[in-house]
């Protein structure tokens, strides 16, 4: 089967799956979580095959499907694979099965439209990545919000209305002014080139003055800030994660927070280098502020779910700062980190939404010496804290490592010109590492040792799902941590890519008026 | 003039008057036959069908020159027009079953298509009123609240004042510029005389309050409150695109530049930020709906600003994927006998539970409404807002953006109450009626039909 054959059926799988679960009848629950879980198993396999398929020596897209869709608009239909969003797809399928088969038996309630949404949430997703065109990539990123809505307002806890409105306005806010951004830019892009289209690979080509890009920067940067997020745009996210179901807090972590970052590397900065170049000392301090202040909140936690929620704000600031270090290690590392994130945080979601299964609470001082009560479970919960912390190894390190050494490199580059600010940034940075540290541990220290103490106790240990479930996001960690460079290779030449957009201004060639002072003369 | 070009050109004219004789002969001859609904809906649909045939063949021809011309866009806006009138006929039947309605309903429709062909003032103040006459007295029939003579009423005495703006600014704009063609307009528009400009803004406004444009807009949330589900459907989707599309024949291809941008652009933003923010707090669908439409006649505004050759096409894409999600919502809206119970919002609360389709269209419609993709009222906002920024106006079209996104509240409050709450304890909603799940799935081919196939539409637009 050809490459983007598999690629379209790795996208549209999860909306046949959906039909299949609405057609299942009532009461049949037990069918609708095993044909969910099957058609997840497919689709990661096929991803699987997608990613080994994929030649990390081709520069461009691969497996990729164009077709023209609204002519009159320049909007075509066009996906594929390139080496920006290859893990990120393969992320989301993995994730997939394993939010699927997390929720077997947490969701008792609306069996059928939660799976028909956790469908839906993975078409969306995959769709974000995969597209090529602003037209699509734009409808594929508002209609993941539907189905993020009903998860938390449906399933989600005691203020679930609430935090589901706040998600959604807040995101939604974003999104709108960046329609009016990509629409301007689109028509800027036919007012200077003639060219009326959606595609990526042409709207890299505008040339824009330094005024609009710095306004369409600051619409499409909104919107994915919104998403990632970035302080001080990050209020949405504890509520959302608190009141989420477990699936859908794994979902949020693991990949949707991502969107924001890919956002950001696919198009925010590429589209409007010039305007990023300028921004870069605003947004990696802004980075870095999400990284210290992110930690600083996670540390006072009392609510298990929270302190997660918070790291996530923490250990996203590491992708912005590597994303804007614009040195190809950071570029790379964010990419890893990016993938790391999505895979420890959703693990620790699950662990916490299995505790949750069993004990009913959320309250960190309610818990205690679970090393001994819980021994299985505490083996998994200690590794995935140490691969939160980034211990070499695990994937975390590898990530933070890379976006550390990026950052450094970007702030020597720019001491050698004068300026020593982007130095004391990344030197910041690092003590971001520390207080992971810090809070993951006091984490784990409360929570798995000291005095035994298990809430509507006893329980019982982790069951062979459960087991099979982490053991999976366990050797996806340490896959990334030990062997990066199966990842890396197929990321480096977007990293590439994306630095050389990034680097060359991109503004109007202007006419020069008079004439160039002669040599001799400027002498 | 050509008989058999006037035969051709008003074929969905003439099947309509039609259908109106028949439907009339039949109220009076076999008054409790059940053939009412089936003749209206055939008659609607053929004319529909002929609309559309005439546009695909391309016909293009003014077999009353000055009076009434088709041109292919024209031919496919009826057959849109039409085409949204059948699902609004199909679940009238429980609340008007026979009766005077259809011909009523038919006679309305009439001066719809009349107003997309319009040529000249004369038969354009024509088609506004043979399209509004039936409606004042739809408010009333088969009303279930007091209230409802109090609003036809209302409407009655609002409409008129509209219609007498109209035909003063028609007079003034004759007085001017010695011509009651509707190119005459476009004239007026650059012209620097006063009078010229008088009659303009007196077009404009009666066009206004037609559309239920802030400050114009009190009549609207009262008629729409008090008339039956399928009237007020009516309005909200004909009526509204009846008004809209006589005001794109108006303003033609003429370009609206800089000076006139304030004039056809502020009020309707006052529209969308207060008919979205008054939404927010109604407790009946039908008086939100009100406000919701007020807000859409505010987006359908904008879509006047710039040089105007996409203008038509703009409009009537908007109105088409508008008009489905509207007429979805009140289709699949499960019948109650007591009508104030059947409006109330809280009601809906579990809605997903109880009637799980009907809450899965319905919480389509509203996103649709709140231009959320991937649905069509997405695209038709896409549509609108592009072609604003194109004209150069950027900021007024990002202040419209801002004003749609006060919107989206409301709509989710809906599928909150549907999805996210337990069902009513009163609720009492009756079955699903069939005839009345074939016009939403009728309602729901179109919006897929909009969201995935926009370019058939809009390159015969």
């Amino acid at each position: 089967m050809a490459d983007s054959t598999l690629l379209s059926l790795v996208l549209y799988l999860p909306v046949a799956g959906m039909f299949a679960v609405a057609a299942v009848p009532a009461g049949r629950e037990g069918a609708v979580r095993a044909l969910t879980l099957g058609a997840m198993l497919l689709q990661f396999a096929l991803s699987l095959v997608l990613y080994a398929h994929f030649d990390p020596a081709v520069p461009g897209l691969q497996a990729a499907t164009h077709a023209p869709w609204i002519p009159a608009w320049g909007v075509t239909y066009s996906i594929g694979l390139d080496g920006y969003n290859i893990l990120l797809v393969l992320l989301t399928t993995f994730l997939g099965p394993l939010v699927t088969a997390g929720a077997f038996s947490a969701i008792t309630k609306d069996v059928k439209l939660f799976y028909a949404m956790v469908f839906l949430i993975q078409f969306a997703m995959l769709g974000t990545f995969v597209a090529q065109d602003l037209f699509l990539f734009y409808l594929f990123w508002e209609t993941m919000l539907i189905p993020m809505f009903l998860m938390i307002g449906i399933w989600g806890g005691e203020r679930r209305i609430y935090a589901t409105i706040k998600f959604f306005l807040y995101t939604a806010f974003g999104s709108i002014l960046m329609l009016a951004a990509v629409i301007y830019l689109v028509y800027s892009l036919w007012a200077t080139t003639g060219i009326t289209s959606f595609a990526f690979a042409d709207l890299y080509k505008a040339r824009l003055p330094l005024e609009a890009q710095q306004w369409l920067l600051a619409a499409f940067a909104l919107s994915f800030a919104i998403k990632v997020p970035m302080v001080p745009f990050h209020t949405w996210l504890p509520d959302a994660h608190v009141e989420a179901p477990t699936a859908g807090s794994v979902i949020l972590a693991g990949v949707l927070l991502k969107m924001g970052t890919y956002g950001f590397l696919k198009l925010g900065f590429p589209l409007f280098p010039d305007a990023t170049r300028l921004a870069v000392p605003l947004l990696s301090t802004l980075a870095v502020v999400s990284i210290v202040y992110g930690a600083c909140l996670a540390l006072v936690q009392e609510d298990i779910k929270k302190i997660i929620a918070y790291s996530s704000i923490s250990h996203l600031g590491y992708v912005m700062l590597g994303l804007v270090s614009l040195d190809l290690l950071g570029i790379q590392g964010a990419i890893v980190q990016m993938v790391s994130h999505g895979l420890v945080a959703a693990g620790l979601f699950l662990m916490v939404g299995m505790i949750y299964e069993r004990c009913h609470t959320r309250e960190l001082a309610a818990y205690g010496g679970l090393a001994k009560l819980l021994p299985v479970y505490s083996v998994f919960f200690l590794i995935l804290t140490l691969a939160s912390v980034g211990l070499p190894t695990t994937s975390g390190f590898t990530g933070e490592f890379l976006v550390l050494m990026g950052a450094f490199a970007a702030g020597w580059r720019d001491s050698a010109g004068g300026s020593s600010y982007a130095l004391w940034v990344a030197a910041a940075a690092v003590s971001g590492v520390v207080l992971g540290a810090l809070y993951m541990l006091r984490f784990a220290q409360r929570f798995l040792f000291g005095a035994e103490r298990v809430p509507h106790g006893p329980v019982g240990d982790l069951n062979l799902r459960e087991g099979a479930i982490l053991a999976a996001i366990v050797a996806a960690v340490f896959w990334l941590g030990l062997f990066p460079d199966s990842a890396m290779k197929r990321t480096e030449l977007a990293a590439r890519e994306y630095q050389e957009l990034v680097s060359a201004p991109r503004q109007p060639v202007t006419k020069l008026t008079g004439t160039l002072p002669a040599p001799e003369a400027a002498r | 003039m050509n008989t058999a070009a006037a035969l051709t050109a008003m074929a969905p004219e003439h099947l309509l008057l039609a259908g109106i004789v028949v439907l009339i002969l039949l109220e009076i001859f076999a008054e409790r036959s059940h053939a009412a609904l089936p003749m209206a809906v055939a008659f609607v649909a053929t004319a529909a069908g002929a609309a559309a045939w005439l546009g695909f063949t391309g016909w293009t021809g003014a077999p009353f020159p000055g009076q009434f011309v088709l041109t292919p866009p024209a031919a496919f806006a009826k057959a849109i027009l039409l085409a949204l009138a059948v699902p609004v006929l199909l679940f009238s039947k429980e609340d008007f079953g026979e009766g005077p309605f259809y011909p009523l309903f038919l006679a309305s429709l009439y001066g719809v298509c009349l107003l997309a062909s319009a040529e000249s003032f004369l038969t354009l103040f024509l088609g506004i009123e043979i399209m509004s006459i039936p409606v004042y007295v739809l408010v009333l029939l088969g009303y279930r609240r007091p209230e409802a003579a109090e609003a036809a009423l209302k409407y009655l005495v609002l409409s008129g004042t509209a219609s007498a703006s109209f035909l003063m600014g028609a007079s003034l704009m004759y007085g001017s510029t010695g011509s009651l063609g509707l190119a005459s307009f476009a004239t007026a528009l650059s012209s620097p005389d006063l009078l010229a400009r008088t009659a303009v803004v007196m077009v404009v406004s009666a066009f206004f309050l037609k559309a239920a444009i802030v400050p114009f807009h009190g009549w609207a949330p009262d008629a729409y409150e008090a008339a039956s589900v399928p009237s007020t459907a009516y309005m909200a989707v004909l009526v509204k695109a009846g008004v809209l599309v006589a005001a794109a024949r108006v303003f033609g291809t003429a370009p609206v530049g800089e000076s006139l941008v304030g004039l056809l652009v502020i009020l309707p933003l006052v529209s969308i930020v207060w008919g979205n923010l008054t939404a927010m707090r109604q407790p009946g669908l039908r008086r939100m709906i009100a406000y919701s439409s007020i807000a859409h006649a505010g987006y359908l505004f904008f879509a006047f600003v710039g040089d105007g050759p996409t203008r038509f096409q703009a409009v009537v894409f908007y109105l088409a994927a508008y008009g489905v999600m509207n007429v979805l919502a009140f289709a699949a809206l499960p019948a109650n006998a007591d009508d104030r119970e059947r409006d109330r919002l809280e009601n809906l609360k579990g809605l997903f539970h109880t009637h799980p389709f009907a809450a899965l269209l319905i919480g389509m419609a509203m996103l649709s409404l709140a231009g959320i993709p991937p649905f069509p009222g997405f695209i038709a906002k896409f549509l609108i807002f592009k072609n604003v920024i194109a004209a150069g106006y950027t900021a007024w079209a990002v202040l419209g953006l801002v004003g749609s996104y006060l919107g989206i509240y409301f709509y989710l409050r809906v599928i909150q109450f549907m999805f996210m709450s337990p069902a009513a304890a009163s609720s009492g909603h009756a079955p699903s009626r069939g005839i009345a799940m074939g016009a939403s799935l009728l309602c729901l081919a179109g919006s897929i039909a909009i969201a995935f196939l926009p370019a058939f539409f809009l390159t015969r637009l």
